[in-house]
């Protein structure tokens, strides 16, 4: 009985430094070689809508409720974008915000009309905890995403 | 004979897998419970948030400006990450922590997210983050938990076991989902 338990504690211990060596991989293998910028898919999103890319770039924040989203800051300053996950297909933990990410999906663009706008900065401020202005949406918003498929995380 | 075996393979099963499956059946019970609060707080994190104040920092020059976030701050090394979202922000990431810095008042929004100890692996374990082999474990335990279910209605005979009272339970366990199902999905 006892050669059984030690076997059976080796086995997992195994299964966990499998677990380990791919803790930073992400949902599916990288396939894209070419990095693309950041900055233009943000100059050029017609041009690159419904493209497969791979974008690198720090993770400047993390869906703090599911892991379903992290921000990826652009190589220009003042921009980034956001990768997004299906829900728990890939979820990404909060503590690696700050790292670096390779990250591999599908260009989206979607415009947002000024109501839906209000209405998404009214629940984003309810649930952080902020106030929103309503007066300080004036015009509609081009707003542009990658989704998501396959991501992975380096410490630095 | 025949019968008395078949119940006998059944108790010794029913109690083998059980000795066996009972630290998952804790640790998916826990996180089960920690999970289905996600609404009201992160099971996996502390949230942590402090403001602090340096002096305002007045350069337009990105690294003048992380240089002094650092030193202001007392942080000792660079950080591994910058970003600056806005003209009068710049973000600085070190591990486990972020620091906000809004450049015209010299606030700073500190915020880090250290891992609920054991609830998180328990919880990476309930929702098969790492995948790979702990998909294999689990669905051994899944079909484990429905062998434990079922053989248990089978431990015992007589006036307990499942032709006495225990055909009331069963019928009232089944009931608690079904019922429940039927008020959400039509009456409410």
């Amino acid at each position: 009985m006892k050669k059984i338990f030690i076997i059976s504690v080796l086995s997992l211990m195994l299964a966990v430094s499998v677990f380990s060596a791919s803790k930073k991989k992400y949902g599916k293998e990288i396939t894209v070689k070419e990095t693309t910028k950041i900055s233009e898919i943000i100059a050029n999103p017609e041009k690159f809508e419904g493209k497969r890319v791979l974008v690198k770039g720090p993770i400047v924040d993390v869906c703090k409720e599911r892991g379903c989203w992290i921000k990826i800051g652009s190589d220009k300053e003042f921009e980034s974008i956001r990768f997004k996950v299906e829900d728990g297909v890939i979820v990404f933990p909060l503590d690696i915000k700050g790292m670096t990410a390779a990250a591999e999906g599908i260009v989206s663009v979607k415009k947002y009309s000024v109501e839906e706008l209000i209405k998404s900065g009214e629940e984003h401020a309810k649930k952080e905890g902020t106030t929103f202005d309503a007066s300080t949406v004036k015009e509609p918003k081009i707003v542009l995403q990658i989704k998501g498929e396959g991501a992975r995380v380096d410490g630095k | 004979m025949i019968q008395l075996k078949w119940r006998r393979w059944n108790i010794i099963l029913h109690r083998d897998i059980g000795y066996l499956t009972v630290a998952l059946v804790i640790i998916y019970g826990v996180s089960g419970l920690a999970v289905n609060h996600i609404a009201d707080w992160n099971p996996n994190y502390i949230q942590k948030k402090e403001i602090v104040t340096i002096e305002p920092i007045v350069s337009t020059e990105k690294d003048t400006i992380v240089a002094q976030a650092v030193e202001h701050l007392h942080l000792g090394q660079k950080p591994d990450n910058v970003f600056r979202p806005d003209p009068e922000t710049v973000q600085l990431f070190y591990p486990g922590i972020t620091y906000s810095v809004d450049l015209p008042t010299g606030n700073v929004l500190v915020e880090s997210n250290p891992r609920r100890m054991v609830l998180y692996e328990m919880n990476q374990l309930h929702v098969n983050s790492p995948k790979g082999l702990w998909t294999f474990i689990a669905d051994i335990f899944a079909v484990s938990l429905i062998f434990m279910g079922i053989s248990g209605l089978f431990i015992l005979k007589g006036k307990n076991g499942l032709m006495g009272r225990g055909k009331w339970f069963v019928l009232f366990g089944t009931a608690i989902p079904l019922v429940y199902w039927i008020w959400f999905q039509y009456l409410q």
